[in-house]
């Protein structure tokens, strides 16, 4: 299939992320230079510049405090006195003990399995854009966008603790207390967030485009040859 | 002169950045690109008056959905509720101060500019009051599409009533009933907005 389309940025043009506009380059020079929008006037760049290294760095803090999201207690329920600290997954093993399981699998996927797929599939996606080895455009990008809607859902532990502390305050008989695990996992949800967000996924298509003309190309000289 | 008029028959994807023709969409029509499948244009139906209904009830909704108690428990005779309000005061009093702002932004504040942002649009489109200081209030209104996290807190509620439902009498208040329209009443308010749209007017309008 020789799908012969050309991108805005083998036209000159750039494409404003705020509204959408394209615009003109009329320099070279301008390709890596910020660019006013002629109709919302925001500046922006062609292709957000070293997205890359934002996405890694940013990534790389993510999984940094990810380890202690999970080994502090997220939670401490006093009850008659006496404290009862549990982590991320002691929660949920607590909810598997109940026997709750729905409400097990909602929080092992939205606070374990969200952000270990975000996190990974985000190095993946920089590890291929990169290097290019077995680049699948459409199926990344189709990821991307996977990963991107995932990300606010890993927020619900903090909403459920912030709801429980506010709730659940009886004095002495009960009450629920925070732990210091919550910041590092809302750390972890911002990062990965802000991560996805550095992410351009127009460079999964960059080279790809470029490959495709060439090849159609090399198809057309070689009919030629032939023909 | 002639790129700039080419510019306005051209649209590019946002995810791939391949370029097309600008399609004649009818209401209710969009347009899919066709190498990463993603939407690049939605024309949808009644934008301008479905989203300023929908804000205006979300702007009647937000006091008692963030005032009224959510829910409460009662358990050896004491009884306790508390509202989405007191969840960030509870932590800001027990010493969370970034998790108060984070929750307070992500649940408060950015569904609240957005439904304001969204009606204030609306308005000055449906009755003919059109600034020029919308294409920056519009613009900005963009940077805050992926932070309001209504629906999660949503989820947050049901998963902690199913936490105590076991051990404590629960309770459900007005503000849950407050909150379930507030959430549906928001939603539907981006979803019904129409920036390509409302772009394409104020470009008419105020970009020569």
């Amino acid at each position: 299939m020789s799908l012969l389309i050309s991108t805005a940025k083998e036209n000159n043009l750039a494409l404003c992320p705020q509204c959408h506009k394209l615009n003109d380059l009329l320099h070279e020079a301008d390709k890596k230079e910020k660019i006013q929008c002629v109709r919302c006037h925001g500046m922006f760049y062609q292709r957000k510049p070293h997205s890359l290294q934002y996405t890694l760095a940013w990534n790389l803090a993510a999984l940094i405090a990810f380890i202690p999201a999970n080994l502090y207690p997220i939670m401490i329920i006093y009850s008659l006195g006496i404290g009862d600290p549990s982590t991320i997954l002691s929660g949920i093993g607590q909810f598997i003990d109940q026997g709750l399981y729905p409400i097990a699998v909602i929080i092992f996927t939205a606070s374990i399995i969200v952000p270990l797929v975000k996190i990974i599939g985000l190095f993946l996606l920089v590890y291929r854009a990169h290097t290019r080895i077995r680049l699948r455009p459409d199926k990344h990008s189709k990821f991307y966008h996977a990963l991107e809607l995932l990300g606010p859902w890993s927020m619900l532990d903090v909403f459920v603790v912030a709801l429980l502390v506010a709730v659940v305050e009886l004095g002495f008989v009960t009450s629920v207390e925070a732990g210091p695990a919550i910041n590092y996992f809302t750390l972890t949800v911002i990062f990965t967030m802000i991560a996805a967000n550095s992410f351009d996924p127009r460079l999964l298509w960059d080279l790809n485009s470029r490959d495709n003309k060439n090849q159609d190309k090399k198809e057309i000289k070689e009919t030629n040859d032939y023909g | 002169m002639t790129n700039s008029a080419n510019n306005k028959q051209l649209i590019a994807c946002q995810q791939c950045d391949a370029l097309y023709d600008k399609p004649e969409l009818k209401q209710g029509q969009s347009a899919k690109c066709m190498r990463c499948g993603s939407t690049m244009l939605e024309r949808k139906i009644d934008s301008i008056e479905r989203s300023f209904n929908w804000s205006l009830a979300g702007i009647l909704l937000l006091m008692p959905a963030i005032l009224l108690p959510i829910m409460g428990v009662t358990l050896a005779g004491q009884y306790h509720h508390a509202s989405l309000l007191d969840c960030i005061l509870v932590l800001i009093d027990r010493g969370f101060f970034m998790i108060a702002t984070l929750v307070f932004l992500f649940a408060i504040a950015v569904p609240v500019v957005r439904l304001f942002g969204a009606f204030y649009v609306t308005y000055s489109f449906k009755f003919k009051k059109l600034k020029p200081s919308l294409l920056y209030f519009f613009r900005a209104f963009h940077h805050l599409d992926n932070w309001a996290m209504l629906n999660v807190f949503m989820l947050g509620i049901v998963v902690s009533m199913y936490k105590l439902i076991d051990d404590t009498e629960l309770s459900v208040n007005m503000g849950l009933l407050a909150f379930i329209l507030w959430l549906i009443s928001s939603t539907m308010a981006s979803a019904a907005l129409d920036p390509d749209y409302i772009w394409q007017k104020l470009e008419d309008e105020f970009v020569d």
